[in-house]
């Protein structure tokens, strides 16, 4: 065994040679997010060429050099800060770092949680919670502290997330926010899963196009009848399945010109009214052809995640898309396949309307900038030796320690691009704990830079062996998610006369959008969004796409650089 | 006299045959719950499990029991319930006979004073300030005394105080009986049914109060089972929220497991209820009938 | 001391003088023992419902939260929440839906739980009574989430349990859409409601009837009344200042129709011309965006508009003699 291990390892290492050397050739000024700079982390000095003098800059803190606490707060009803030392990492860090970590919790009711805090002025030191709204509160009300002083500092941060910086800025130009599982790498799982059985016994049929697709669906539908559900959309009442369809009317269609946060469509430099839009109506009236001749599941808006579940699990479904359905995918896959080899499901290239180029099409989007962000508040008395520690925390041998565990165990040193250097006693099994357990205090995940560390164990393996959704990841969904990065931060504050206005053209939208789900004829499906575009014309949709179209030029101009 | 007897028994047997139906439909989600809550995660997941569980397990238990904390959380819901209970119905009641004598100066302008409370509140954050001026953050009294009254509870009380025959007051003070002694010897024995009916909605209140700790208590020791529930369901949730993990490593985790968010649901809720739905039979034993018999000798 | 009902005896005057009453403090002090079951009650109150009430007045006003109790600091807007909710778009659906869901609740809501307790009486058998009490009450314990994924469940038109059943005994072809479809929603609502409360506020209404005198059950036996002649001249009669105030108290919350299983009955957004009440529309609308202010002053008008009703339904049960005040 030691022997075999021996040997790949050797392997595994000599192609991360090789592929390192490789990358490190190829445009090296252009490496965004995964450059090769030689991150020691822990000191910050600061990169001005090479060779820097070894005297450290007097007034930047060395982790560890004094003990640090303060407290961490989740803002989610489904999360609470576990307890520090009840993880390996927290108590590495505590012994090794001198950190400790108090949690609060919310205790399953963030919103009033954080109000009491608010009020009473009694914050946390650090919130964990999503980027936007809830943070420009925060700060409005003057209780964040900004990291402008500190990302020199302490260059983790600012050096693995490159220019993308910049869009995480608030409106008065500081930065507040540190963000989780920032990347200029494409990520994401929003597709198309197909019930490998029926496909099968259906001849395994062309599915490219959207005619394609329909004849598919009438073909399941005879066949099966009332026991399958030919398409499965999910939570179709938080757009989802159904927005995946969308996109598949027009080249670089994406499905968040659906969502809360933009409901435009960008033409030229504007964004435009989705309502109007000719494409949104092309895929709107094919979306209810299809629920009318009951080729979509008809629970489609009511149903429950358990509901939808329960059918994924049994293969009841035909075809099943949504942002995210390769999670309940892959485990019914891994359990029916013990029954029955031959069933399960696969992933295919996304549909697309005969006559577009398949290329560019994108069931799904990723932001550079990750999914939610740690703030400091004004509360915390070390904020400078906080955000020190958050800065280690994200960089290499914080993010090697979360995901690989403590130096000395299964990896040891760092290799020329700064990843680890996984040792013979490296234990696949003992790390998947590890992450699982560390899972939740992964507030700062280093995509760009844990990614590569990762793909090298996964990616030598054969399809077959490989697991599920690593092998459709890597063919399939991540090619094929679009980058969203510049369409964030597009919504007026909410409690302002523009954001009260968004909020009610959002209710027209919503209406309108199941309402025309379940029309029944194309000539309806025009009529209700001619209403809606109509009605939320009236409540201000013009100035909403205004204001809007400006906060976009503004974020294209800061990712082509300042 | 047989016309009678046939649309009585008539009666009987359409009630039975409801009754029958009704607890049936009462009874299937508890029953569900119970078999899901000892079911295997995955297999749930499959749908189909009604009655019984298809692949008995204890590990949605194990993962519930396994806290150390769980006993302590299971100690202060308890204490909560039984103190917050009695003190409750012992000052709304008292306050609730005095409302209801008749010869009360000021009791009409007293009502509204107590009904105004019921519609008209400061909301969270000025009741969140109060407290914390008045040192009940973090301690055990927050759970008693902001709810000593029951402006609802106390209306119910006087009603039945009301309905009590004005003769048993009379004599009772023809014998020299304080009003007070009134009170505690006489009126407050024979409102077994009403303290029963009171008590029993108090103590659910307390017992399924997850809210006042979330907001009030940070201090672990004083948290109530419902909290702690709450905080295991989220410790071992299997949620592709997080996104934390790329698809390929949370998808292998998930393969190792086999609880899933439903499961352990219903092996919380189980814990959670169970121990309140049980006092609900011992007190029916005060719904005695005729209570008042007896009590008026002639 | 003894006291009659009335006031206390005054010691007689000479002829020819008006009697004057004495002051009321001192008669509040005589009856001070009275008084004293009362006070206690009334500073508890005051403390933790009024002292916080001065919330109450962010609805006229722009509040920010990090204010805290020095809500003097924000700006005073008047009315402009008041005319925002009142010039909503919305507006007239969910005060309509509100009234009709209220009302319907209280039609079928309200008698339900007495006419459980009213049967549950009418069993003989003791440890059936118990069993079937104690099972009824228990869907109260359980949270509006699991019901509601019962009921959709049930709804499906996916091997959902009632389009099953219909199906099979013909009475439609295809399975029926029923949370999709508006014409069904207040049927649906209501049924879960009654289901889930039925049990658990039967309970009041036993422990009422378990005043009743058996002897006049007795007599009526003798007389020769059925059990129905019964239950209508003497339980009903007897509870009925219990009816009544919980009437009373139910008009007062007329404007209250609902919220957590609206939100999560309705999730298929096509229902919300029928399904949005003010409480789901403020939570969606009001606080999903922060706009506290907003919802303090929809709150405000409830309960204005409550006690309002409240004191109309008490006016009217006066004459009952059974009334709050």
């Amino acid at each position: 065994m030691k022997k075999v291990r021996k040997t790949s390892l050797l392997i595994v290492s000599a192609i991360l040679v090789l592929a390192t050397a490789l990358a490190g050739c190829s445009g090296g000024g252009n490496g965004k997010n995964e450059p090769s700079p030689s991150p020691t982390a822990g000191t910050g000095s600061n990169n001005s060429g090479n060779g820097d003098a070894a005297e450290a800059p007097s007034d930047i803190w060395q982790l560890g050099s004094e003990p640090l606490e303060f407290s961490m707060y989740g803002h989610y009803n489904w999360y609470d800060v576990p307890a520090w030392d009840s993880t390996v990492a927290g108590r590495w860090v505590k012994e090794n770092k001198n950190v400790n970590i108090v949690p609060i919790s919310a205790g399953g009711n963030p919103d009033q949680k954080l109000s009491t805090m608010i009020a009473s002025n009694e914050l946390p030191d650090v919130i964990w919670l999503d980027r936007g709204a809830d943070v420009e509160r925060l700060r409005e009300m003057g209780m964040l502290v900004p990291f402008d002083d500190y990302i020199d500092k302490y260059p983790n941060l600012k050096t693995w997330m490159g220019k993308d910086l910049n869009l995480l800025r608030s409106s008065d130009g500081k930065l507040y926010q540190f963000p989780n599982w920032y990347t200029g790498r494409p990520n994401g799982n929003a597709g198309y899963v197909i019930n490998k059985k029926i496909y099968d016994e259906l001849g395994a049929p062309t599915l490219e196009t959207t005619d394609d697709l329909y004849d598919y669906l009438v073909k399941v539908k005879e066949k099966y009848g009332d026991s399958v559900v030919p398409f499965e959309p999910g939570l179709a009442k938080d757009l989802q399945g159904l927005g995946v369809l969308y996109t598949a009317f027009g080249e670089n269609t994406l499905y968040s010109y659906l969502n809360e946060g933009i409901r435009a469509v960008p033409q030229g430099d504007q964004l435009t009214s989705l309502f109007t839009n000719g494409t949104f109506r092309e895929a709107q009236k094919y979306i209810a052809k299809l629920y009318r001749e009951k080729l979509i599941s008809q629970d489609a808006f009511t149903q429950t995640a358990d509901q939808i579940e329960e059918k994924v699990m049994q293969g009841r479904v035909a075809v099943f898309a949504g942002a995210n359905p390769t999670v309940s995918a892959m485990q019914a896959h891994q359990e029916m396949v013990k029954q029955d080899p031959d069933s399960g499901y696969f992933m295919i290239w996304p549909i697309h309307k005969a006559g577009l180029d398949k290329n560019k099409i994108f069931p799904g989007t990723y932001t550079a900038l990750g999914w939610n962000v740690s703030v400091i508040t004004t509360n915390a008395k070390d904020p400078e030796k906080i955000f020190a520690f958050l800065d280690w925390y994200t960089g290499p041998e914080g993010q090697s320690l979360l995901f690989f565990g403590p130096e000395g165990e299964n990896w040891q040193g760092f290799d020329e691009d700064g990843h680890p250097i996984f040792t013979d006693q490296y234990d696949a099994d003992e790390v998947l704990q590890l992450q699982k357990d560390h899972d939740p205090i992964m507030w700062n995940g280093n995509t760009g830079y844990i990614d590569p560390a990762k793909m090298k164990y996964e990616s030598k393996l054969p399809p077959e062996e490989q697991n599920w959704a690593a092998r459709y990841q890597s063919t399939i969904t991540w090619p094929t998610q679009a980058n969203a990065t510049e369409f964030i931060n597009l919504n007026p504050l909410p409690d302002s006369e523009l954001g009260i206005k968004k909020t009610q053209i959002d209710e027209i939208f919503t209406l309108a959008y199941a309402q025309s789900v379940m029309a029944k004829s194309d000539e309806e499906v025009d009529k209700i969004w001619d209403k809606a575009e109509k009605d939320a014309q009236n409540a201000g949709y013009s100035e909403l796409l205004a204001y809007r179209t400006e906060q976009w030029k503004k974020n294209k101009e800061i990712i082509a650089g300042n | 006299m047989a016309r009678i007897a046939i649309s009585d028994r008539l009666m009987l047997i359409f009630i039975y045959t409801f009754l029958v139906l009704l607890s049936f439909s009462a009874l299937y989600p508890f029953w569900n719950a119970l078999a899901v809550s000892f079911n295997l995660g995955i297999d749930t997941s499959k749908g189909g499990v009604t009655f019984w569980p298809r692949e008995f397990t204890l590990e949605n238990y194990e993962i519930v029991f396994q806290d150390d904390r769980l006993l302590n959380g299971f100690m202060i819901s308890v204490l909560r319930t039984i103190v917050g209970t009695v003190t409750a119905i012992v000052m709304t009641a008292i306050l609730a006979y005095g409302m209801s004598r008749r010869e009360l100066i000021g009791r009409n302008y007293y009502m509204l004073f107590f009904v105004f409370t019921m519609y008209f509140g400061g909301g969270l954050i000025p009741t969140y300030l109060l407290y914390r001026s008045l040192g009940l953050m973090n301690t055990f009294w927050v759970f008693i005394i902001p709810s000593l009254i029951g402006v609802y509870h106390m209306i119910i009380f006087r009603t039945f105080f009301k309905s009590l025959p004005a003769g048993l007051e009379e004599s009772a003070q023809i014998d020299g009986c304080s009003n007070w002694g009134i009170f505690f010897r006489i009126v407050l024995p024979l409102s077994g049914p009403v303290i029963a009916t009171l008590g029993l909605f108090t103590a659910v209140a307390h017992w399924n109060d997850w809210f006042m700790p979330s907001i009030y208590i940070t201090n672990e020791k004083l948290l109530p089972i419902q909290t702690m529930l709450r905080q295991i369901l989220n410790a071992n949730i299997v949620t592709d929220m997080s996104n934390n993990l790329d698809t390929a490593s949370a998808g292998r985790i998930q393969a190792m497991r086999t609880i899933t968010t439903k499961s352990l649901t219903m092996a919380t809720m189980m814990v959670a209820t169970l121990p309140i739905v049980m006092v609900y039979p011992f007190v029916q034993k005060y719904f005695v009938k005729g209570v008042l018999i007896g009590s008026l000798k002639e | 001391m003894p006291q009659a009902a009335s006031e206390h005896q005054y010691a007689p005057l000479p002829a020819g003088q008006p009697r004057r009453k004495p002051n009321i403090f001192v008669r509040i002090i005589r009856q001070w023992d009275i008084q004293l079951m009362v006070w206690p009650g009334i500073l508890l109150v005051f403390v933790f419902a009024y002292l916080p009430m001065y919330g109450v007045l962010t609805a006229f006003m722009d509040y920010k939260i990090n204010t805290g109790s020095n809500i003097w600091a924000n700006t005073w807007v008047g009315f402009k929440h008041f005319e925002a909710f009142f010039n909503a778009p919305e507006f007239y659906t969910v005060m309509r839906n509100t009234i009709i869901i209220s009302l319907l609740k209280f039609v079928i809501g309200f008698p339900a739980p007495i006419v459980l307790a009213l049967m549950l009486n009418e069993v003989r058998h003791m440890l059936f009574k118990r069993i079937v009490q104690t099972i009824t009450y228990l869907p109260h314990f359980l949270s509006w989430v699991i019901v509601a994924g019962l009921v959709t469940a049930m709804l499906s038109t996916e091997n959902g349990s009632v389009n099953m059943l219909l199906m099979k005994i013909k009475l439609i072809d295809d399975p029926v859409n029923f949370l999709s479809l508006p014409e069904y929603f207040w049927s649906i609502l209501i049924s879960a409601n009654v289901w889930k409360e039925i049990g658990f506020g039967s309970i009041v209404y036993l422990a009422a009837i378990a005043g009743v005198d058996p002897h006049l059950y007795e007599a009526a036996d003798i007389d020769g009344a059925s059990k129905f002649k019964q239950i209508y001249l003497i339980t009903i009669p007897t509870i009925m200042p219990v009816i009544i105030i919980f009437m009373i108290l139910a008009i007062g919350n007329l404007l209250s129709a609902g919220f957590e299983d609206i939100l999560l009955l309705a999730g298929n957004p096509v229902l919300r011309p029928v399904s949005d009440v003010i409480d789901t529309y403020v939570y969606r609308v009001g606080l999903a965006n922060y706009r506290y202010s907003y919802a303090t002053a929809v709150g405000l008008f409830k309960a204005v508009i409550s006690i309002g009703l409240l004191a109309m339904a008490n006016y009217i049960a006066r004459k009952s003699g059974n009334s709050l005040w």
